[in-house]
This record gives C-alpha cells, structure tokens and sequence, in this order.
C-alpha cells in the first residue's frame, strides 16, 4: 500500500513538473515574441523619423547663451539739458564727455544691454556685450579668454573693460548706484577704461587670494590718456582678498595706469580700492567700499576719492550713501568740488530692480559757472535670458 | 647632499601630498571625509546656516578653488548664482566643467519635481528638477559611490581603500535608512506645508505630503494674499505641521502657526544647519523626526 502510494506521489509530481515546464515555455517563448515585437516597432519608427529626418544639421545646442538687460529711468534735475550736456568740472574737464545714461529731463530710455556667451572649443570661451541705445549700437565689450593656459594663467582678448580699480571692469547694471563717483566721472568719463588690448591673470597659490594683473591697450579713453594713433597704454594690478572670521570678507587692491595723452604728455594713473563686507544672514549685509584716485600727467597732479556704504536689508531692499570729492587739483583750480548720493533700490525679484537716487552734485561748472545740481532720479532694470552670476 | 635632501623631500611630499578637495556643501564634506579618510583634504565653500542658493561669493573662495585637485558640486543648478564666477576667476583648468577634476552628483541620483515648462514667470525654478536631493537618506549611497569611483579615478593607487571605505559607508547608511523607515512608518500620509520646496525628497521617502509652499513661487517672498491662502488650506485640510528652514525669514510662518495652531518645525537642509545635526547620522535623524512629529 505505502509503495504504491510513494510511487503514486513519484508519478504526479513528475507529471506535474512536465505541465510546469511546458507552461514555463510557453511564458518563455509568448515574452519572447513581445521582446522582438517591441524591437520591431521600436526599429519601424525609427526607420519612419529618418524616412523624413530634418536634424541632420541642427545647431541649436551649440546656441550662445543669451541675455537681454533693458534700463530706463525718469529723471528731474533743476539745470536744463542744454546746460547739463556741456557740463565741465574745472581743472579736469572742459567739455562734458558723451552722457549716455539718464541724460534728459523726463523719460529716458538708456539701453538694451545684448549678451552672448559661448565655449569657442576646448581652448577658449567667448563674450560679447552690445549695448543699442535709441540711435547708437555699441560694442561695449567683445573678447576671447583662454581656458587652459598652464601655470594658473588665463589671457583675454579683444575689447574689454580694463580690470584697473574696483568698478572699472564692473557694468553699470551691476553697480550699487545708478550713476557713477565723482573721481571716476572727472577722470575716466562713463565709459571707463575701455579698450582693444590683451590682458593677462594670474592666481598665486596662497591661502589668500591673491591675483596679479598686467593689460596692454589702445588708450582710447580721451579724459586721462588719448593718444590713439598707437596702442599707449600699460596697465598692472595686484588685489588680495581675506576673511576675518566667518562674516567678514576684504579685497583690497592697487592698480597704475601708465600712458600718453593726446598731445603726446606721460600720464599716469593710480588707484587705492578696499570693500569690506560684513555678512547678517543669507540676503542681508553691510558693504563698505571705497577708491582713491591719483593722476600725475608731467606737471599736474590731481586726485580724488569716493567712500560708499550699503546696507542690504532683505532680498527685496537696499540702501546706500556715497560722498565723493576732488580732494586736489592743478593750480588755481578749486579743490572743493564734492558729490552726494543716496539710494534706494526695490528688487521685487532676483532679476529686476527699481531704484530710487538723489544727488547733489557741487562739482560741476554750466555755461563756464559753478553751479550745484540737485537731481532725483528713477531707474528701472530688468534682467532676461541666461545672464551669468555677478562676482563680489 | 643638499641635492639629495631636496630631491627626497619633493619625493615624500609628492607620496604624502594628500589629494586637495573643494566641495559645495557640507553635506559633500561629510561624504568626502568618509570616502577619502586620512587620504584627502576637504574644504567646504559654503556655510550650512545660509541659503544654498545665495552662497556670498568672497573672495577667499577663489584661493580656495585655486588650490583645489578635484571641486565636487551639488549640481542641478543649485550653485548657478555664485560657483561660476569664482570657478573662472580661479583659473585652475583642473577642476573646470568637464575636465578630471570636477565631478557633478546630481548625476547620480533620480532628480524628482522637473518642470513640465521652464519660465521665470514661475519664479526661480531648477530647469533640470529639484536640487535638494541631499534631504533622502537613500540617495547619500549613490553619491557616496560616486565620489568613491571618482577618487579611484584620479588616484588608482588607493582605489581599494576608497572601496572598502565606501562599502562600510553605504552598509552604515542602509542601516540607519531601514531603521527609519520602520521607526516613522505612522508618518506615511501625514499632511504639512513647507517655506520653499526644500525638503520634498525626504517628503517623499517618508510617505508625507507637502500641500503648499509659504513663498508663493520660488524665489518670491511671501505675500499677504497668498498667506491667506495657506492659512485657509490648513484649516481646510487640519494640517499639523509647517516645515521651516533655518535661512528663511520665520515670522511668516510665526504668523501662521498663531492664526491656525499648527507647529512649527525647523528642520536643517544640510549637515551642521543646526548645531544638533552635526554629522551625517545625526542629520537625517533629525531631519525625519522634526518632519513626522
């Protein structure tokens, strides 16, 4: 009895394992076909996309980067535009410099700032900025910068702005205030120091930052240098920059400017800058900044500075002062000539600001007489595309 | 013999120079150390008290970089507003995008909450998904692994150190993950709002959902309006709890907690957020307790 049951077991489960197998197969051979189905489908569309294939020579990933900056502001001033376009300020400058910025009475429309920013290859990147304003195209800036220069070097070509001093290189968009200091204005003009050249960094291997600077370039710029029929102008800087504990960061620097003016004068140019910025939190900090100024062109020497501090509230808020002066001048021209501002700026997003700047300006001379200048002004600005991030 | 010296000295600092690390995070820090050991030097460029999005871009970061073998980033986009700029005032060719020293581990995770359109109408938004990913217990395993096949990369020699400290690692943080998971299994189901969508990926591990933000859209500081609108989605939904970040402003939330009763908890983004969260384990302890409590 027990064998026959035993051999009984024995039987079904052998029966039983064949019916298990055969189903197996069957599962096995039914998701086969699925698999090559799939495959065939998966070719047939393929096949059907390159039967009408229209990406053969699709560049758009290669596209720049692109950026749109739009400015514009409302301004009351108590001279009128006449007087203000042919502002002079004794002993520096007898005629006003081109105004591109905030320059009538009313609504001005200042620029539309165009960015592109592009990997030439392995070996360079790319940028360019043109700035159109109303009736004007203008290349502010356009230059090649190297990637892979050994040694911690990189090298820049083309037309930029010089790296010379602590605003120089830094656009008016990205500056706390909406119109420049006063030393600036008197010996560099709007545009700054501004050029065709070749520039050349580098980063020392400190536990501080320390990065050197040397530019060679045209000397276009017609309020310190000018003398344009060859390139004349040589330019080095030195900036360092440290922690003092967790809140507080400094960059200091120095940087000479050595060239020709028009008349064929040595002229040369010094700058003393310190930013010292004390972080509160995430979106809050207090920013000290300030430049000195010193110009010695063969005989005369002139100098002149600017201390600024902001107070950067919240993500939506800051607020700022600026003294700056013309602390000395050639002879018998006056040394009092001073600058007040104050501003306040609303950004309802990262990418848009509204500010609000008031200023009382007793630097400057209208048809041959000093006059002050009060000015309120309202600039607006917004920010699209792929616009980089600003440095410190 | 002075040759001599010179020569043996270049040649014991090149044996014992240890491989010089930049991370963006501290999260990355704590990783790195783990993976690398004795074997690297890790230096973390940003503080874990600020907003990870807004990183001050000192100046003294650029040294940092400078000197730096291999740079790790978080990546999806969360260094965008402050890495590049010191990245190409560096000028160390080393660790720029796509050369050996720099490595991405964004990479090495699923990347959740990816916009179906991108446009700045809709705030600050992460194009490429959310970059918080550092929140999820279970995501600190692949990255790890990731940093360890980097560093066996640049440095073959030590490969097998990196690997039996990465396995240790990962069988550490499996543990502490499966530990969680079974402690907090209550919490699955449980409503909350948040400031800023920080922490959807722990959200996501425990279960938990997240109904609102208290920024309106991100990036935006919170409106009266849209306030309103949160206080009447708790009532609604008789939400408990609203997760807080340590940057954010908190009187928002403050001011909400006061007209609806629900509690507010601030949990850390990142390691050392917190003093309580000081290493990795302690982290993501705390990060699922003040989350289901």
């Amino acid at each position: 009895m027990q064998k026959i049951i035993i051999g009984l077991s024995i039987v079904s489960t052998i029966l039983l394992q064949a019916d298990n197998n055969s189903s197996l197969e069957k599962r096995v051979e039914s998701l086969e076909k699925a698999l090559k189905a799939n495959r065939e489908k998966i070719l047939e569309d393929k096949m059907k996309k390159a039967m009408s294939s229209s990406d053969s020579f699709n560049q758009k990933s290669f596209n720049p980067d692109i950026s749109l900056i739009l400015d514009g502001s409302a301004v009351s001033r108590d001279i009128s535009n006449d007087d203000y376009e042919g502002y002079s300020i004794d002993g520096f400058s007898e005629e006003a410099d081109e105004i591109p910025f905030h320059k009538n009475r009313g609504f001005n429309f200042n620029y539309a700032e165009l960015g592109m920013h592009s990997d030439v290859g392995p070996y360079f990147t790319s940028d360019a900025i043109f700035h159109l304003h109303p009736d004007e195209f203008e290349i502010e800036e356009a230059y090649l910068t190297t990637k892979k220069l050994p040694a911690n070097l990189d090298m820049k070509m083309g037309k930029f702005r010089s790296g010379f001093g602590r605003i120089n290189a830094i656009h008016q968009h990205a500056q706390h205030f909406s119109s420049q200091p006063l030393v600036y204005e008197a010996m560099l003009g709007v545009e700054g120091l501004n050029d065709a050249g070749v520039a050349l960094h580098w980063v020392a291997p400190t536990d501080n930052y320390l990065m050197v600077g040397a530019e060679a370039m045209q000397g276009t710029n017609e309020l310190s240098f000018g003398k344009s029929s060859e390139n004349n102008l040589y330019i080095g800087y030195i900036k360092s920059g440290f922690d003092l504990g967790d809140k507080t960061s400094i960059l200091t620097g120095a940087s000479v400017a050595s060239g020709k003016t028009e008349d064929n004068q040595d002229s040369k140019l010094y700058n003393g800058e310190l930013t010292v910025k004390y972080t509160l939190d995430s979106y809050s900090n207090l920013n000290w900044q300030s430049e000195y100024l010193y110009r010695d062109r063969d005989d005369v020497k002139q100098g002149g500075y600017y201390t600024q501090l902001l107070y950067k509230k919240d993500s939506n808020w800051e607020f700022g002062a600026r003294y700056g002066a013309l602390n000395k001048n050639a002879k018998n021209q006056p040394d009092d000539l001073k600058k007040y501002s104050a501003i306040i700026s609303y950004s309802p997003f990262e990418f848009s600001k509204i500010r609000l700047q008031a200023t009382q300006d007793k630097s400057k001379s209208f048809g041959g007489k000093r006059k002050t200048e009060n000015e309120v002004l309202l600039e607006f600005l917004v920010e699209t595309g792929s616009h980089g991030a600003h440095a410190f | 013999m002075r040759k001599i010296i010179i020569i043996t000295m270049l040649f014991t600092t090149a044996i014992f120079a240890k491989l010089n690390i930049a991370v963006t995070y501290n999260y990355l820090g704590e990783v790195t150390k783990a993976i690398g050991g004795d074997l690297v030097d890790v230096t973390v460029l940003s503080s874990p008290k600020l907003d990870p999005h807004f990183i001050t871009p000192k100046p003294s970061l650029i040294a940092k970089l400078r000197r730096a073998d291999l740079l790790i980033i978080n990546g999806g986009q969360l260094e965008i507003g402050w890495l590049p700029p010191l990245l190409r005032r560096a000028n160390n060719s080393k660790i720029n995008v796509g050369n050996s020293g720099f490595l991405d581990v964004s990479g090495a995770v699923e990347l959740i909450d990816k916009p179906k359109s991108v446009s700045r109408a809709y705030g600050d938004i992460h194009p490429d998904g959310n970059p918080h990913f550092a929140l999820d217990i279970n995501n600190i395993i692949p990255i790890a692994k990731l940093i360890s096949m980097k560093l066996s990369q640049l440095e073959p020699k030590n490969s097998s150190i990196y690997n039996s400290n990465y396995n240790s690692f990962s069988s550490k943080m499996e543990r502490l993950a499966n530990s969680l998971k079974e402690q907090y299994k209550s919490c699955q189901g449980k409503k909350v709002i948040q400031y800023h969508e920080l922490f959807n990926y722990a959200l996501k591990a425990y279960g938990v959902e997240s109904l609102a933000t208290i920024e309106p859209l991100p990036g935006i500081t919170p409106s009266s309006k849209h306030t309103l609108k949160v206080i009447n989605l708790i009532k609604e939904n008789n939400i408990e709890t609203i997760l807080q970040d340590v940057y954010h402003e908190k009187k928002t939330a403050k001011f909400i907690s006061n007209k609806t009763g629900a509690k507010v908890n601030i949990v850390p983004h990142d390691v050392g957020a917190i003093n309580e969260a000081n290493s990795l384990e302690d982290f993501y302890k705390i990060v699922a307790n003040r989350i289901c409590q």
